[in-house]
Formats: C-alpha cells, sequence, structure tokens
C-alpha cells in the first residue's frame, strides 16, 4: 500500500493504494469515481481518459502515483469545474453532446468529451480534421461519430456567438440554399475566428 | 365528488386472432403464427399533426449520461461485495492437467474458488475456474497462484481442418452440418445453362466480434435470504432476472433485474450467461454480492461473434439484365454454434435458384446474433456476385439492381441514393476504372431487408399523479437506442405536454411486461404498449373529468394549451385537471397492438471510396443511405442509429475479422490494438436519410438493415475504383494489391 495525495476535481483527496495501481485503478475502485470507464485496460479504447493538468491522459496507462501534484479532471467534475469558473450549467461540450445525439449507449462518452474538452482548451476553434484527429483516440461503437463531430463544432459555434453550420440530421428540414448559407457564414466567422487567435492563447487556460 | 376506482383493466379475454409474422427470438428471424387480441385497432395521429414525435428530440438520459452520473453495470458497487475473475481455456481443446486449489485459496482475500471445468476443455476461452476475493487485485492473484496446466488435444479452428477426412470431432456428431436446402436445383441449373450471362465466384467473410464498449458481466446482490437484485449488462432484464432466480434457488418473483445502462450489445447480450450464472452460484454460496465483468480480452473469445461465411454462389441473367438463375453452395462458420446465413438470393428476384448451406464446426465459441444475424453475409454474395454480372454482361450496375429488386421499394431507394452519391457524374458505370492514378475513385451499392415486428406479449403501464405529472413504465431496456426517450415522447404528445413532463421508468424486471431487444423488436414492440396505455389512460382521465363537470366523456381533448371540451369556453390547466384525482392518481395498462406497428424496413445504401493501387490504400469518402423507418418516434435517434450500423459495416469491410493462429491455438487479435473498429479518422461523409415515401403509419426497428449493405457497397466500389475484385473481407491493403496482381 502506498498513500496517495490526488487533487481530482478540485478536491484534494488521500486515500491509499498499492504501489503499482493506475489512475483508472484508483478512481474507480478507491474513490468511486465510476464515470472514467474501463474498456480496455490496455490503452487501446479511450474510454478511461481524463484531463491531468488540462491536457488529455489515459487514465489505465497513467501510475495513480504520478499523477500526484497534478490537477486531475474526471467527467463528474466538468460540469462543477465549468460553474466554479463563473460558467452557467454544464460544460459546453457536454450540453453540445446532449443536444446532438452524439450519444447511444453512452460508454464512450465520458473519455471523449474530456478528449473533446482537451481539444478545446489549446484550440478554441478546430476544424473538422482538428476535431477528428483529436477524437481518433477514443473507439465508439454505437454512434458512426459523426454526430459526435457536429457536437464538438457545435460547442465551438456557440462559444464563437455564431450560427453552427447545419448538422447532417437537419437539413433535410432545412431549404438547400438556405443550408448552403448558414453553413457558409458558419465557415467565414470559424475563420476569422482562427485568425485573431492564431498564435494567441486558448480561449481556456 | 364521487370518484370511481382508477385503474382500467385490461378486458378480460377479449377473442383473439391468429396473424402469420416474423419474430425475432434473441436477435433471430423465425417465421412464426402467433395470436393477437381483436381489439379496436389503436392509430398514431397523422404524421402532419405531430408535435413531438417524428422531430428531434434530445434524449432525456442525456443529462445522466454527459455527467457521467449513468450507472452501468460494471459501476455497481454494493456493501460487501466480493469481485470475481475467470479462469479462461488458453487452447481450442485441452485436458485440463492441473489446478492447484490449495493454493489459490491459500492466497490473501481470496474467499471462493469454483471449478467449472475439471477435464477437457473443447474451446478456445472456455471457462475453466472462477476465483473470487474480497479486491479484483487478490481475485487475479488467486487466477495465477491456480497455476493451471494444459495438455493441448487435436483441435480444428479453421474451415480446411474440420471438414478435412479424420479430423478431430467438435463434441458429438460430424464437425459438417446436414444441408439446408431450397429452392429447384435441377430447375435452377437449367436456367444457369440457358442465360445470357453466367459468372460464378467464391465469397468469404470472416467472424466479426460485437465488439460493444462495455464488456458483459453482473453483479449478483445476494446476501442471504429470499430476496436478491441482479444487475446485468443485458438485452433482456426479465430474462436474466428469471434465469439468475433459477441459479439462486429463490422464487422468481423475488428476483429483480436491473439494467439501467448498458454499454452496448448488438445481440451478444440475451441470457445470464456462463459469468452470469458462475456470479450466482459464488452468491449463493457465500451469501455475498458479487461482481463479475470480462475483461477485454475474455470478450472477445466467449462472448460471442457473427459467424464468418464461404459462399460459391453462381448466377445467369438474359440480356437485358434480369436474374434467370442462381446456385449457392454455403459453409457457415459458427464454431460450437451453427452459425447464420440469410437465402440467396438475398433481397433480389431470380427466375429459379437453389442453395444448399451446411455449417462446419469448430473449437471455439459459438456465434450469437449479431445486428441483423445472416444477413451482411448474404448481402456480400449476393450484391458482389451481381456486380460481378452487370460487368459482364456490359450493364449499368444501379440498372441491374433496379431491374432484380424483390419490392418496389428498393427502386425509388436505389434512384434516390444514385442522385446523391453522384451516379450519373460517375465514369465507370457499366466497366469499373483502371488502376492506373494515385487515387483512384469507386462506387458501390447495396440493398438490404429486415423483418422488425414486435412482441405481442409487451405491455407498458401509464400514470398520471395527482400533481400532474407522468410516469410511463415498461421493463423493457434502453440499449442506447432511445427507449426511454420515445417513451416520455409518446405520452407528451398524447396529453399535449413537454417531454420533460414524463418520466419513463424502464429496465426494471418487475414493471409490465417487457421484450428481449434484439433484432431491432425493441421499438414495435414497446411503443404500441405505451401507445396504448396513454389512450387508455386518456380515456379514463376524459371518464373521470366528465364526472367531475358534468361533461360528456367524448369531448374532452387534451392539447399543449391544457384540457378542453367541446361544450366548454374555458380550458382547464393540465396541472388543475390532473388535481381532481383521487391521492393515489390514475394508471392505466397497455397491451402491444399490430396495428401500431409496422414491418419490413428496407434500405438502399452507396459508398464512394478512393484506392491508391500503389500502396492498396482504401479510404471511403462518402456513404449514403436511405431507408424506410415507418413513423420515426426521434429522427435524431433514427438517424443515429442508421450512422452506426453504416461503421459497423465500414469496419466489416475494411478492417474486421478474427485472426486465428490454427497451429498455436490462439486468437491473434483479442484486444481492441489489433481488432480495429473504425475510429474518428475512417469516418467518411454521411448522408442519412429518412425515406419519408414510406407513409406506413406504424412504428418499426430501425436497427439492422443499416449494418448489412455497408460492407458489400463498400467491397464494389473498390472493385470500381481500379478493378481489384476482393473476395474476402475485410479488404485489407495486401488483398487489393493481389487482387491488382502487384504482388504474388
Ligand atoms: S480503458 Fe484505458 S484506453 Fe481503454
Ligand atoms: S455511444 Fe456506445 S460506444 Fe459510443
Amino acid at each position: 500500500m502506498r498513500p496517495l495525495r490526488l487533487t481530482v476535481n478540485g478536491d484534494t483527496l488521500e486515500t491509499a493504494a498499492p504501489a503499482h495501481w493506475t489512475l483508472l485503478e484508483v478512481l474507480r475502485y478507491r474513490l468511486g469515481l465510476t464515470g472514467s470507464k474501463q474498456g480496455c485496460d490496455k490503452g487501446d479504447c479511450g474510454a478511461c481518459t481524463v484531463l491531468v493538468d488540462g491536457r488529455p491522459q489515459l487514465a489505465c496507462l497513467t501510475l495513480a502515483a504520478l499523477a500526484e501534484g497534478h490537477a486531475i479532471t474526471t467527467i463528474e467534475g466538468l460540469m462543477p469545474l465549468h460553474v466554479a469558473a463563473g460558467g452557467d450549467g454544464p460544460d459546453p461540450v457536454q450540453g453540445a453532446f446532449d443536444r446532438c445525439g452524439a450519444l447511444q449507449c453512452g460508454f464512450c462518452q465520458p473519455g471523449m468529451m474530456l478528449s473533446a474538452r482537451a481539444l478545446l482548451n489549446r484550440n478554441p476553434c478546430p476544424t473538422r480534421g482538428e476535431i477528428r484527429e483529436a477524437l481518433s483516440g477514443n473507439l465508439c461503437r454505437c454512434t458512426g461519430y459523426t454526430q459526435i463531430f457536429e457536437a464538438v463544432e457545435l460547442a465551438v459555434a456557440e462559444s464563437l456567438g455564431v450560427a453552427p453550420a447545419p448538422r447532417a440530421w437537419e437539413e433535410q428540414r432545412m431549404k438547400p440554399a438556405e443550408a448552403q448559407e448558414q453553413a457558409r457564414r458558419a465557415a467565414a466567422a470559424l475563420a476569422a475566428a482562427r485568425e485573431r487567435n492564431d498564435g494567441g492563447p486558448g480561449a481556456r487556460s | 365528488m364521487k370518484l370511481e376506482p382508477r385503474a382500467v383493466p385490461l378486458q378480460d379475454a377479449p377473442p383473439k386472432r391468429k396473424v402469420k409474422t416474423t419474430q425475432v427470438v434473441n436477435g433471430i428471424e423465425t417465421e412464426v403464427e402467433i395470436e393477437v387480441e381483436d381489439v379496436p385497432a389503436g392509430q398514431w395521429p397523422p404524421r402532419a399533426s405531430l408535435r413531438v414525435l417524428n422531430h428531434d428530440i434530445p434524449r432525456v438520459d442525456g443529462p445522466v449520461k454527459v455527467s457521467g452520473a449513468a450507472r452501468y453495470t460494471h459501476d455497481v458497487r454494493v456493501p460487501g461485495m466480493v469481485w470475481a475473475r475467470l479462469l479462461l481455456s488458453p487452447l481450442p481443446r485441452a485436458r485440463v492437467a492441473a489446478l492447484d486449489l490449495e493454493a489459490a485459496r491459500a492466497v490473501p482475500g481470496v474467499v471462493h474458488v469454483l471449478v467449472v471445468e475439471r477435464e477437457e476443455t473443447g474451446w478456445l476461452g472456455q471457462p475453466v475456474a472462477v476465483v473470487a476475493a474480497e479486491t479484483l487485485e487478490a481475485a487475479g492473484d488467486g487466477l495465477r497462484a491456480l497455476a493451471a496446466r494444459f495438455e493441448p488435444l487435436p483441435w480444428v479452428v479453421d474451415h480446411a481442418a474440420a471438414v478435412r477426412e479424420g479430423a478431430p470431432a467438435v463434441g458429438r456428431g460430424a464437425n459438417v452440418g446436414r444441408p439446408e436446402t431450397d429452392g429447384d436445383e435441377a430447375r435452377a441449373r437449367a436456367a444457369l445453362s440457358a442465360s445470357a450471362t453466367r459468372v460464378r465466384a467464391t465469397y468469404t467473410v470472416p467472424v466479426q466480434h460485437h465488439a460493444s464498449l462495455e464488456t458483459h458481466g453482473v453483479v449478483v446482490d445476494y446476501r442471504g435470504g429470499e430476496d436478491a437484485v441482479v444487475y446485468c449488462s443485458t438485452q433482456y432484464a426479465q430474462g436474466f432476472a428469471a434465469e439468475a432466480a433459477k441459479e439462486l434457488g429463490l422464487k422468481a418473483g423475488n428476483v429483480r433485474g436491473v439494467v439501467e445502462h448498458m454499454g452496448g450489445g448488438f445481440g451478444s447480450k440475451f441470457g445470464l450467461d456462463a459469468q452470469g450464472l458462475y456470479a450466482c452460484r459464488i452468491a449463493k454460496e457465500l451469501k455475498r454480492p458479487v461482481h463479475l465483468m470480462l475483461d477485454r480480452r475474455a470478450e472477445f473469445l466467449m462472448s460471442g461473434n457473427r459467424s464468418g461465411t464461404s459462399m460459391t454462389i453462381e448466377a445467369g441473367c438474359d440480356a437485358q439484365g434480369s436474374l434467370t438463375g442462381l446456385v449457392a453452395e454455403a459453409w457457415k462458420h459458427g464454431g460450437l454454434g451453427r452459425g447464420s446465413l440469410s437465402g440467396l438470393p438475398y433481397c433480389y428476384k431470380a427466375g429459379a435458384h437453389f442453395r444448399d448451406v451446411r455449417s462446419v464446426r469448430m473449437h471455439l465459441d459459438a456465434s450469437r446474433a449479431m445486428r441483423a444475424p445472416g444477413h451482411p453475409q448474404a448481402s456480400f454474395g449476393m450484391e458482389s456476385i451481381l456486380d460481378e454480372l452487370a460487368y459482364a454482361a456490359g450493364l449499368d450496375l444501379v440498372e441491374i439492381r433496379r431491374r432484380n429488386a424483390a419490392h418496389p421499394a428498393w427502386v425509388r431507394q436505389l434512384d434516390r441514393v444514385a442522385r446523391e452519391i453522384g451516379w450519373d457524374q460517375h465514369p465507370h458505370r457499366t466497366q469499373p476504372g483502371k488502376p492506373d492514378r494515385e487515387e483512384c475513385i469507386g462506387i458501390g451499392f447495396g440493398i438490404s431487408n429486415w423483418g422488425s415486428g414486435g412482441s405481442s406479449d409487451c405491455e407498458a403501464e401509464v400514470r398520471i399523479e395527482k400533481d400532474g405529472s407522468v410516469v410511463v413504465a415498461c421493463a423493457a431496456q434502453d440499449l442506447g437506442t432511445g427507449t426511454r426517450m420515445y417513451m416520455a415522447a409518446i405520452a407528451a404528445e398524447e396529453f399535449g405536454l413537454p417531454v420533460a413532463a414524463v418520466t419513463a421508468r424502464l429496465g426494471d424486471s418487475r414493471l409490465p411486461t417487457g421484450v428481449a431487444s434484439g433484432g431491432s423488436v425493441t421499438t414495435p414492440s414497446v411503443a404500441p404498449a405505451v401507445k396504448d396505455a396513454c389512450t387508455r389512460a386518456r380515456g379514463a382521465f376524459a371518464a373521470h373529468l366528465a364526472q367531475v363537470l358534468g361533461r360528456s366523456a367524448e369531448g374532452f381533448r387534451f392539447g399543449p394549451d391544457g384540457v378542453r371540451h367541446d361544450g366548454m369556453t374555458e380550458r382547464l390547466a393540465w396541472s388543475k385537471a390532473c388535481g381532481t384525482l383521487p391521492a393515489e392518481g390514475l394508471s392505466a395498462r397497455g397491451k402491444w397492438q399490430e396495428s401500431l406497428q409496422t414491418r419490413g424496413v428496407r434500405c438502399t445504401q452507396a459508398a464512394q471510396v478512393a484506392v491508391d493501387p500503389g500502396t492498396g490504400r482504401v479510404r471511403v469518402l462518402h456513404m449514403v443511405c436511405l431507408q424506410e423507418v415507418g413513423l420515426a418516434l426521434n429522427r435524431l435517434a433514427v438517424k443515429s442509429q442508421i450512422q452506426g450500423g453504416m461503421i459497423q459495416a465500414l469496419g466489416y469491410a475494411l478492417g474486421e475479422g478474427r485472426q486465428l493462429d490454427s497451429a498455436l491455438g490462439l486468437q491473434l487479435n483479442a484486444s481492441f490494438e489489433e481488432y480495429k473498429i473504425p475510429h474518428a479518422l475512417e469516418i467518411p461523409r454521411m448522408t442519412t436519410l429518412i425515406d419519408d415515401d414510406d407513409t406506413r403509419n406504424g412504428v418499426a426497428g430501425v436497427g439492422e438493415p443499416p449494418a448489412i449493405p455497408g460492407a458489400s457497397a463498400i467491397a464494389n466500389a473498390v472493385h470500381n475504383a481500379c478493378g481489384a475484385r476482393v473476395r474476402e473481407l475485410p479488404i485489407t491493403p495486401d488483398k487489393v494489391l493481389l487482387a491488382l496482381g502487384k504482388v504474388v
């Protein structure tokens, strides 16, 4: 047994676990934080993704002892931290995933959303390609991913205050010309924002 | 104010009538005759008048899922729980030579060692022993302390070895099953001989894994006494609760099965399964709760799969492209199971056909239902031979499909899908392209069908509380497809309420009879029962209000603006109206009704790919799907389901497939590292269209059809792009290069 002092979701937690335990094991089997999922336990699926100092990390491949002294964010902490930072309600990523139907069984979602949050921390207006890249370590067997990409794009558009490009699932209800126009405007707003942000600091520190 | 009892009982023994239907049992389609009650047929409102349904509705369990609060079986923790782990047979067939039970029992923390196979194992991954301990870690130490030794016995894990003379027997009986035949062989062969063009080829599909993100497993909460609660990652809450009761030796009514949320099943999670039975046995023995989840390797080895197939098909057509004859000879590879393969010709009609299908058994775990069992295999054979025939006869690939499709819905779908994928501008419509550039673009098509249809046993209950809240309940489970959401939405539509005013309860064996969620039966089972319960509750509420207000029951209307009566000018707010109910509120039970569902869902897909003939790499650029869905309850969720199916097919086409080493008796890819399911970088542009020309006003299950034709369409597109005909899935770069003659 090794005593552990971990900062999880803003709280300092003291516990003890065998020295070889991973952060995922400590979260799930010591601290009762079961939001981080155990999909493979060997770094293949991304279901256990957490943020360590704002960066995505696979908890199943991280020794708990090495996480001491770092700020760990799990899915349970996403909304409280957003509120503590002055936000209102869930993290915009969570809200967007909910509204875009970017989940089915939901087992992949905690890891997926934390990967998305980490991306937006370092790049507040990513392209579709950058979103795919950032989420490529998170497997989902249910959704087909498209609504997940759209959810991240919705979170981005809303943070910039522009109307998002129409989601694929909405197109049937829109006139093609309208949809094209909205997509064009969203793209222009994003391009402008990217220009502004070029080399600048991330939207969230 | 005098109030009558509120519960509206089901009518006593209403007259019954028989109907023929396809029923899906544990995900497998079967033709049956069922009895249905001859009650006045319920109807959904006309589509144009729907306020909630047939729109994009965010799911009611979205918030609990995105916040990480949703509890899956893996996450269940109960006081006094022990953790169990399995020891699996590392070989397809072996003698269990040594198991040191004493050493395992001596490991600190180990509380129980259960041996489930002492003599001989008969399939790769077969459970041999279970160790339960105070911690997961100690259970693992216990497994190692067993120091199990296995002596190999002769096995067969591939087709050639299994059919060889003198091959080691797989269980009792011959390794090759009896032929299942269909059609008239003489007529079919005569038609082939007389055909203007004929082709013959052999197609092979591998074993595909379900690869649900949450593995199989249970938590059995039994602490002695008469009652138990069992949590299970399953597609059938009531089924496994009954099995657990039997194993625990308890009365069926005393065991509650709970599936709050589950992380995917796709047909692999119906019963309690071996691990569930063992967990019950240990819980019974120890009188302590047991947590037993499979790890990822066990999930690959012992939790079922889609059977592989090898099929030789010969088909012929006349000068116009009409199929005159088709003869198919096929072998199913379902391990210890029989495997499944849908009928050939699949979704097309041929003048005459004959097929001979046999299963070849091996020392591997039995295949299970997997999303449209048997269909993707048959589709790959059928769509491939159709393309080969079209090219041989110089016909347009869409035209040959339009001409031979077995239902007119596919003709209209093919036209639309061809338009969306850009078929008219595509240069290779009757001949494949050549491997003469870095990026060769090709297009392929496929069609599919699924019977769907609900279970006539399904029931639901609706309660309207005095405070105006509404609860809808059914024991069926939500696999993530949105069952909770549409249960709430149906009630919201019926009573003119916002969806948020309704609570949906499910995934609990104590609720009204649900259904096993496999084969797209959940929606056509649950939605009609909920709708029927709502209709009855509305009738009972109207009768109650009639009494209170001294009006005729027929005149009441429930809408977003409250409760109105034809003979009254003023409106009654919903909450006021509910306030007149007695303390216990009002409840009504409803039953499945045939008139509220529909059967037979057809789907058409196209895929556009880019093939690099230098490397053999295939990238899917665009997939189009147009699918019938009957009445869509939630368009957003339907599209998500369709896309999920399309991407599973993309995996089947390009990456998935169990790899075994026959000599060593190992699975080489029993992990997500080597068994590659599609990830975010491989997702093409997806055009997902609901076929609104399907005006049937009944609900249908939508999950199976989209998972079927995509792999066939992609395979055909690869050939169409550059002339590489790969007849064996998955289409990996080496096979493309081989087909192009670039490697030998
Ligand atoms: S559980 Fe960590 S990557 Fe799968
Ligand atoms: S929603 Fe089920 S794995 Fe992603």
